[in-house]
């Protein structure tokens, strides 16, 4: 009966973690071969202006950035996970999106607010996609971006003890498969001797 | 000898010899995702993260503004023999560089002052979860040694592993006619919902 359940779970869960297991996998290729996608000193991202207006609004005189970026979100209708930074007067809030992120700034001069686009790049999109996880944003939705994350790694986990479980009870692999595994921890452990 | 036995002893042999990769992958991803609880566990420890062993003038010679930086790196981690580390060099700022030199237990951070030329060296107390970290992150065929460049073969060989274990995985589901409709709604309430997250995340 546990090797049943086992058997379900390690199939179900590569089922439905498949499409993060393929992300996971591209991005770290592409991390891996970085300068091949990116080059020696991988350029700064490309910004391209979406649009510009005047916001009529005023922000409270004693105004941190995090309420006057959550104020400037709601006037472009853009609330969401962000960063933001006050230089100078100067606010820039950076709206993280995983396919388009955008970088709105505001200058209290002439209360200009101009909205750009991030250039899509496949090779940054997959970067960013495998670096974005925890639970330090207050959206609902990144909390549950969070949760598919642990999910990952549970799963990750999980395939690893119950492969193994499910190779012990197959006695006609269990030579191959331990000179498999002893392979493997031998040359894992030579590079935790020398790396 | 069949495409079905062949898929499963792909499966199987590969998982076995990469399982102490896919187990460190997935353990050390538990710090990345929940950087803020071990950060504030080590705060409470009160210990400095990191100690200065060096400081003093040194002259590393005429800074390139572009092009690769490792040639300055290896200039360091000879001259302070620590030649048997990898190492990154960083252009912190126009009047800074920073090399930062490791190996899987032990990371020396170089700050370089430019117009001062000054240099500081600080060795990075061992943490654990850092320790994780630093394995998860290792990669890339920058560092032309030896074992660097075998270690990133193998996050290649990793990366081919996980595909296959999809394809091979989506294999053998089809092959059983039992499981397809459940198998169906796993893969079907996956895609959806990371498709949901990439379009409104």
């Amino acid at each position: 009966m546990l090797s049943l359940v086992l058997r379900r779970v390690h199939m179900y869960a590569g089922l439905f973690l498949g499409p993060w297991i393929l992300m996971y996998t591209a991005s770290t290729f592409v991390m891996n071969h970085r300068t091949l996608f990116r080059g020696h000193e991988p350029a700064p991202p490309k910004w391209e202006i979406e649009r510009e207006m005047v916001y009529p609004g005023e922000f409270p005189p004693d105004a941190k950035a995090p309420q006057m970026a959550l104020q400037l979100l709601a006037a472009v209708d853009m609330d969401g996970a962000h960063q933001a930074n006050l230089r100078d007067g100067k606010l820039t809030v950076n709206r993280l999106d995983p396919v388009n992120p955008r970088r709105i700034t505001f200058t209290p001069s002439d209360k200009k607010v101009t909205v750009e686009k991030q250039v899509f790049e496949s090779a940054v999109f997959l970067e960013r996609m495998h670096r974005r996880r925890g639970y330090q944003h207050n959206y609902i939705l990144e909390d549950l971006w969070a949760i598919s994350v642990d999910l990952t790694i549970a799963g990750i986990v999980v395939w690893a003890l119950s492969g193994l479980w499910l190779w012990w009870e197959m006695k006609v692999t269990r030579k191959a498969g331990a000179l498999a595994l002893l392979a493997g921890v031998g040359l894992f452990a030579l590079f935790l001797a020398v790396l | 000898m069949t495409f079905p036995h062949i898929n499963r002893r792909t499966h199987l042999y590969l998982g076995l010899f990469l399982l102490p990769w896919v187990i460190m992958y997935g353990v050390s991803s538990i710090p990345f995702a929940h950087n803020q609880y071990f950060e504030e566990r080590d705060k409470a420890k009160n210990l400095p993260l990191w100690t200065k062993t060096f400081e003093g003038p040194y002259d590393l010679g005429p800074i390139p503004e572009t092009g690769p930086l490792r040639p300055l790196g290896e200039k360091v981690v000879r001259e302070f023999h620590m030649d048997d580390s990898s190492y990154g060099v960083y252009r912190q700022s126009p009047k800074q560089l920073n090399i930062y030199v490791h190996t899987f237990w032990k990371s020396t951070q170089f700050k370089y002052f430019v117009e001062e030329k000054r240099m500081t060296a600080e060795d990075r107390r061992f943490r654990f979860d850092h320790f994780l970290t630093g394995m998860h992150a290792r990669g890339g065929f920058e560092d032309g040694r030896f074992f660097p460049i075998l270690w990133a073969i193998v996050v290649d060989l990793v990366c081919a592993g996980f595909l296959a274990w999809v394809l091979s995985g989506l294999y053998m589901w089809w092959s059983l006619p039992a499981l397809r409709r459940w198998g169906w709604v796993a893969v079907l309430s996956g895609l959806l919902s990371f498709a949901l997250f990439l379009w409104r995340l």
